[in-house]
């Protein structure tokens, strides 16, 4: 028997945040998370994938996967073999995320499916290295990751895992933000923003006046999030090294105001002073004065004062999965038997 | 297009707003820390269920707050009296069994109340807090006066009918209430993990159409402006939400509780995660506030609580006469 090792990683918390209150967006329940990577199971299965190595939570996801697996009646199709990751304590932080996707990369994983939103995919990308990544949304803003069925994302991951196909034809290293400041060092997929607010707080954005920078790897006019600003004003495709920067600013001010949606249910005007093209290697210092960094959408870095936080367009970003490349190539024939008659 | 919303900047708070808060945490957690030194030598009758570790709850919800508003509370309750304004050193001498109490030495630990300050009361019944906030909040309503009505509880009485029958009744009758639901992990001795179905408290809001939201309870600054938002929504008539604050307890579920049934993560909590020690961080980074200045409310509250606590030793206790006032039933 062979050892074809997939990991997935589910985030408990995500698609949980203050948003829900502030613009009406929408509810992932854990169970739905927990039927995901059980549909994704059934895909292994069928494409012949020996291991799965599970992310371990204390939101009840691997509990109820531990579950399924202990109930399942033996005419259901075969599941591969399910390791559960319990090995690092459990923190109910991006720590965990970034714990199990690296214990999946030390074991070999061929492809780690993460379930998330755009920060979880960040977590998930700070820790995967060179091991293909395949996003699936789960959460909030979801500029990133893809929202997809996945039984489907399973069987392409699937195929990944199992070498029936070439992965440089069905991946793409995207690229990424990486922000130095106050101490620390971040990465965003999509886009790092500047607010006026002092404190991480509830760490999602949803004033636009309080918005002052805006740097995004890509950005399209069908996104949702923060990059839908540029997405409308001046896109930049995701599959294009270079990105976009805007300088931001309150409408009364502005040369353009975008009615961008933001967030889910937040279509707001947001001013825009100035952009231009974003290069690859450039390393931005923020003018910002004092504030808050987000990343993806999240305040995350608290800073004031010199040395100014520096924003960096870089292009080696996670190594993603496009589902649509994988089933559409030749290995869909994996998935073709012909019947003599 | 709308600017309805009420915006994230609208929550950057002042120096003054920032020194009340922390004097607020600070005084819950040396009252707490006090009770659970006094307890031990044995002068303190009944039952004392410690509150210290979830300050920034009590504390962030509370400053939103003003005296048309009216919150319930749990059997984990000095907190939450504290934060809505509660006389600390009625409230020690009500812990002692004292006639200068807040209900005059009669209700002890579980049952400190003060209506002028729309505190309805620490509250014995797990799960007894939501029904009284669905009333305060209904007469609210009826009444016009703007005010809010606040249910804490916790993660066992998440899973209580009253809980949920209060939820269901909020959101049908649109009621100006917030739910918070004090998530620290364990029912007495139950962890929250194993006896909460859905896991995540706020998931069940899903099923009663109203918002429901997770934060970092040992985070002021997070649970500042979920309670604000929500609290917002409420007054301007959006109806119910469901806030759930995740954080530890520092003390067993009462004094005296030998907590078998948990690790070191208490140890964890107070060095790494403490809302006061990170507080204290970030307001000196931002050099919104100095060291001084939170050493010195330190200083200023140790004092408070040492009165409080000396005060209430010396006060009078109730006398035979009185054991039939200030009961709502008459004999």
């Amino acid at each position: 028997m062979g050892d074809t090792v997939v990991g997935i990683v589910a985030n408990p918390l995500s698609g949980r945040d203050i948003r829900r209150l502030v613009a009406t967006a929408s509810v992932f329940p854990t169970a739905e998370k927990a039927n995901m990577v059980q549909r994704m199971l059934t895909a292994f299965g069928v494409v012949g994938v020996d291991r799965v190595l599970v992310g371990t939570d204390l939101g009840g996801i691997s509990a109820a996967v531990l579950r399924a697996i202990g109930t399942r009646p033996p005419r259901d199709p075969p599941w591969p073999e399910v390791e559960f990751l319990d090995q690092d304590p459990i923190t109910q932080t991006a720590a965990d995320t970034v714990n199990a996707v690296r214990r999946m990369a030390e074991a070999g994983a061929r492809v780690v499916v993460c379930l998330g939103g755009d920060g979880t995919v960040r977590a998930a990308a700070a820790a995967c290295g060179d091991t293909p990544l395949l996003p699936l949304s789960t959460g909030t803003n979801n500029a990133f990751p893809q929202l997809r069925e996945a039984t489907v994302a399973g069987l392409a991951a699937g195929l990944v895992a199992v070498g029936a196909v070439d992965i440089a034809a069905v991946t793409r290293r995207a690229p990424v933000l990486r922000v130095d400041g106050a101490g620390r060092s971040e990465l965003a997929l999509v886009d790092v923003c500047t607010s006026v607010n002092r404190y991480v707080g509830a760490r999602a954005l949803w004033d636009p006046a309080a918005l002052t920078e805006l740097y995004c790897t890509f950005a399209e006019p069908d996104g949702i999030g923060l990059s839908s600003v540029p997405g409308v004003l001046c896109p930049s495709p995701r599959d294009e090294p270079s990105g976009v920067a805007l300088m931001l600013c309150p409408p009364a001010e502005a040369t353009w105001v975008v009615a961008a949606p933001i967030a889910p249910g937040l279509v707001v005007p947001v001013g825009v002073r100035s952009w231009r093209r974003l290069e690859p290697g450039e390393v931005v210092e923020v003018a910002t004065p004092r504030g808050v960094v987000a990343v993806d959408g999240e305040r995350e870095i608290e800073f004031s004062g010199a040395p100014a936080p520096r924003v960096t367009l870089r292009p080696d970003g996670p190594r993603c999965v496009d589902v649509r490349a994988v089933l559409a190539g030749p290995a869909r024939n994996r998935l073709i038997q012909e019947v003599e008659r | 297009m709308t600017d309805t919303l009420s915006t994230s900047v609208a929550y950057e708070l002042k120096p003054e707003a920032l020194h009340d808060a922390y004097r607020m945490m600070r005084t819950i957690r040396a009252f707490e820390e006090r009770v659970h030194e006094e307890f031990a030598t044995g002068d303190i009758p009944g039952f004392v269920h410690l509150y210290a570790g979830e300050e920034a709850s009590a504390v962030g919800v509370c400053s939103h707050l003003d005296n048309r508003d009216t919150i319930a509370s749990t059997h984990r309750g000095h907190g939450h009296c504290i934060a809505k304004g509660v006389d600390v050193k009625a409230m020690m001498a009500e812990i002692y069994g004292k006639s200068t109490g807040s209900c005059h030495g009669k209700g002890g630990s579980m049952h400190i109340a003060d209506l002028s300050k729309g505190m309805l009361g620490a509250n014995g019944i797990v799960g007894g807090g939501p029904p009284l906030i669905c009333g305060t909040a209904l007469a609210a309503k009826q009444k016009g006066t703007g005010g809010v009505g606040v249910a804490f509880f916790g993660d066992g009485a998440s899973n209580q009918g009253t809980t949920l029958e209060s939820l269901n009744l909020a959101a049908v009758w649109n009621l100006p209430a917030v739910f918070v639901a004090e998530n620290n992990g364990y029912a007495e001795a139950t962890s929250s993990t194993w006896s909460v179905a859905s896991d995540n408290i706020a998931d069940r809001a899903a099923g009663f159409g109203m918002p429901g939201v997770i934060v970092d309870g040992f985070d002021f600054f997070a649970a500042y402006e979920a309670a604000g938002e929500a609290i917002t929504r409420a007054r301007e008539g959006g109806g119910p939400t469901l806030i759930e604050m995740k954080f530890t307890r520092y003390f067993g579920h009462f004094e005296g509780d030998q907590q078998t049934y948990r690790a070191d993560e208490v140890a964890r909590a107070r060095e790494t995660l403490d809302c006061l020690l990170r507080f204290r961080g970030r307001v000196t980074e931002t050099g919104q506030l100095s060291l001084e200045e939170l050493d010195r409310i330190d200083a200023e509250v140790a004092e408070l609580i040492d009165e409080a606590v000396d005060e209430a030793k010396r006060a009078p206790k109730p006398r035979a006469a009185d054991l039939t006032t200030d009961v709502y039933v008459a004999y």
